[in-house]
């Protein structure tokens, strides 16, 4: 019996485990293979083959059963994931259903946890943008929270590395506060946003407005050609994935780099209830998974550990790793677990009409919009709050679903929605939220999830800083298009919860002083130096720009500092 | 999972608060709306048709009727609202048949001709305005996603391969489906 259990010890031991297969699972498993490692990939979620496993992706819209409406039913079965649109008839299987999601929250808090081997990268709304030292900066010059452990030039060489493999569209700019990434030729603007860009630009020297940054291939280079990846179809069917490979995706592009290797093992329906933990070494061991089907428990064994399950699920799964050394979860003797936990703030902002220029059209569904990079308390700017905004939005012209004679009939009114309506344009701010401690996330153990994990509990909200910040996401927004032209122009601000956005962040932050951070300058544990977090759960501030692109830089940076301390026999 | 700790994981769900059965067996993920759904009859079916088609009528493309956007009515009536609204909804139905009923000397609206529906529609708009609405708003959407509506009286492209922002629009463009 003793060989026996050797042998099926060597089957369950691998170089390096990566929990999580999303946007960071993704990029830890392609660089850590490539780099000569045997990986396994641990996902809770189910298999979804790339190309074969996208049911929607080429159903035309006459397809769809409620044309984007919630069942009854499905509100009842989802009433955390009905409250916004990322979850409907088309995305349904993509997302867990709430049931097997819960958590608790002692103030709203929309989490919305996806069910399938590359996680949230399947439906992710595919922005890019570098962060700076604006960003890097912001904490030690406000001196609130905790300095970064790093700046723009330790990642700037890492952002590179992730954006030409990636492939990101967008029109380099040179700004300081949001570095050009390496891009693909940027994709056109309508008619309306050029017309706005001009004079925008012209009313506001120091504001800019470019094409939206994007994982959407405009042209797809060597290296996405080479990966089996072909250029967008502009369809603009991205959340159902997309048979093209069009866009960034796991299964799209760092899963078969990965599978090429021959070094990887992906494990779907793998549920990594605790890291585990020798006292002795100082080191974590491995895993311990249950399997979400058969309800089995497993224990993988590695020399290190990439945790990637997504913010809240990375940072529970810490919490959940206690030990005689770690009481209060694993790498938590700082106390900063589960603290400082963000999401941007959105939803405010305006929008208005165009009269003329009906004459102007356009060809093809681009699923990308028009971005205003971040100028509050850039420079010498100075605003009643912390930190700034940068807006997402787009022209277009009004489809049939516009209101014409509320109580109109008939052919007059079928021939008229049959037209293009007219031009329309809107700008929503998406704002930085400061690192609040008292904003957290924690862990109810006495309520258990089908799988035996406890369920998470959210305590969090935006504050005074965030709503002030909202006077001007709509303030400016107003301004920008009445100066540009625009007509009956009206500000908006339809609330915004944390978790809304999806960009949670925080909770295991990186930081200089093991005293107030759970993570170290190369995204290791402090007191667990085989234990490396890069998904958001690391971050130390929020930006106001999308975080998915930093989350992959961060990966591909750890995982070059894990293989090289590997090599040095420091792990 | 046994009962007793599934109704505990989902009252934790919701909150805490006491839940209906149905509720219950709505969140476990059975189906619950099949017996609460307003019962269609073929005559029903046939009155939406008619009335769908005097809101988007043939012309030089098909209407609602050759759309078959009433199936696309029912199908979301029935699942997509609560009982309370699908009864108001099919009660304005009714009324709209009375109505035009006691304007025409009992004749009902599939059988009168082009005038006489959009007459007794118009004075359903006046009468009935939230009805009207509703049954608008689906008789569109159930139109335009439709194969006829999507292909015909708009502009469909499946798989466009490229974009251009920025063009001269081209004589009898219709506008793009989504």
């Amino acid at each position: 019996m003793a060989n026996l259990n050797i042998e099926a010890d060597k089957a369950n031991t691998y170089d390096a485990i990566v929990v999580g297969s999303g946007v960071s699972g993704g990029w830890a498993a392609k660089e850590l293979t490539e780099k000569g490692l045997r990986v396994l990939m641990l996902e809770r979620g189910q298999q979804l083959e790339h190309i074969a496993g996208y049911e929607n992706a080429l159903k035309a819209p006459w397809e769809m059963k409620y044309n984007g409406l919630l069942t009854v039913e499905q509100k009842q079965t989802h009433p955390k994931l009905a409250r916004d649109y990322p979850y409907n008839e088309m995305t349904e299987k993509y997302w867990f259903k709430d049931v097997d999601s819960l958590y608790k929250e002692t103030k709203r808090f929309d989490w919305y946890r996806p069910n399938i081997v590359g996680g949230k990268s399947i439906m992710w709304g595919r922005q890019c943008y570098r962060w700076s030292d604006l960003d890097f900066e912001a904490n030690a010059k406000d001196g609130i929270a905790v300095d970064w452990p790093i700046r723009y030039k330790d990642l700037a060489p890492w952002y590179s590395h992730v954006e030409k493999f990636a492939g990101i569209s967008g029109e380099a700019l040179g700004l300081p506060q949001l570095p050009d990434s390496e891009f693909l030729p940027p994709m056109e603007m309508y008619f309306l946003e050029k017309e706005v860009r001009k004079r925008v630009e012209k009313n506001y020297p120091k504001r800019n407005l470019t094409i939206g940054r994007v994982a959407n291939l405009s042209k797809a280079g060597e290296a996405q050609l080479n990966g089996g990846r072909g250029p967008c179809m502009f369809r603009n069917r991205c959340s159902y994935g997309c048979p093209y490979g069009g866009y960034f995706s796991t299964q799209s592009s760092t899963l078969p780099a990965a599978a090429k290797t021959g070094l990887l093992t992906l494990r779907p329906d793998s549920v990594v209830r605790e890291i585990v933990y020798d006292k002795d070494r100082q080191r974590a061991t491995g895993v311990q998974v249950r399997d979400s089907v058969t309800m089995q428990d497993r224990e993988f064994h590695a020399k290190i550990v990439f945790v990637c399950a997504s913010t809240i699920s990375s940072t529970a799964l810490l919490m959940n790793s206690v030990s005689e050394r770690f009481p209060n979860g694993m790498g938590n003797d700082s106390g900063e677990l589960g603290h400082n936990l963000m999401d941007h703030h959105f939803r405010a902002g305006a929008s208005g009409s165009w009269e003329g220029d009906e004459d102007r059209y356009y060809y093809g569904r681009r699923a990308n919009g028009i971005y205003v990079p971040r100028y509050r308390n850039v420079d010498d700017d100075k605003r009643d709050y912390l930190r700034g905004f940068g807006y997402q939005g787009g022209a277009s012209r009004q489809n049939w679903q516009r209101n014409v004679a509320e109580m109109d009939f008939g052919a007059n009114l079928k021939e008229e929605l049959t037209k293009p309506g007219p031009w329309t344009m809107g700008l929503g701010g998406f704002g930085e939220t400061l690192p609040y401690h008292d904003n957290k996330m924690s862990l109810d153990k006495g309520t258990l999830d089908k799988w035996d994990m406890p369920v998470v509990v959210f305590d969090a909200e935006f504050r005074d800083n965030e709503k002030k910040m909202r006077e001007d996401m709509m303030n400016d927004a107003a301004e920008m298009l009445e100066s540009s032209g625009l007509i009956g122009v009206k500000t908006f601000d339809k609330e915004s919860y944390p978790g809304t956005a999806i960009h949670e962040m925080g909770t295991a932050r990186m930081g200089r002083d093991p005293k107030t951070s759970v993570l170290n300058r190369n995204n290791q544990v402090h007191a667990v130096e085989n234990v490396f977090v890069t998904d958001g759960a690391s971050m130390t501030s929020a930006s106001c720009v999308n975080p998915s692109l930093t989350f992959m830089a961060l990966t591909a940076r750890a995982a070059d500092f894990a293989v090289t301390e590997l090599k040095k026999q420091n792990l | 999972m046994n009962r007793r700790s599934a109704v505990e994981r989902i009252s934790l769900l919701l909150g805490g608060g006491a839940l209906s059965p149905q509720l219950t067996a709505a969140v476990l993920g059975q189906v619950t709306n099949t017996g609460a759904s307003v019962a269609v009859d073929a005559a029903q079916t046939a009155l939406l048709a008619e009335v769908a088609d005097v809101i988007i009528p043939t012309t030089d493309t098909p209407g609602a009727k050759a759309a078959g956007v009433e199936q696309f009515i029912i199908r979301v009536m029935r699942d997509c609202y609560v009982i309370a609204e699908q009864e108001t909804f099919y009660a304005g139905l009714a009324k709209l048949e009375a109505d035009s009923k006691a304007a025409n000397d009992g004749k009902a609206f599939v059988e009168l001709d082009e005038a006489g529906k959009q007459a007794a529609l118009k004075k359903t708009t006046q009468s009935n305005k939230a009805f009207f609405k509703v049954l608008k708003q689906l008789t569109i959407t159930g139109y335009f996603i439709s194969e006829i509506g999507a292909t015909q009286a708009l502009a469909y492209l499946p798989i466009p391969g490229q974009f251009l922002g920025d063009l001269p629009m081209k004589e009898g463009q219709r506008a793009w489906a989504e």
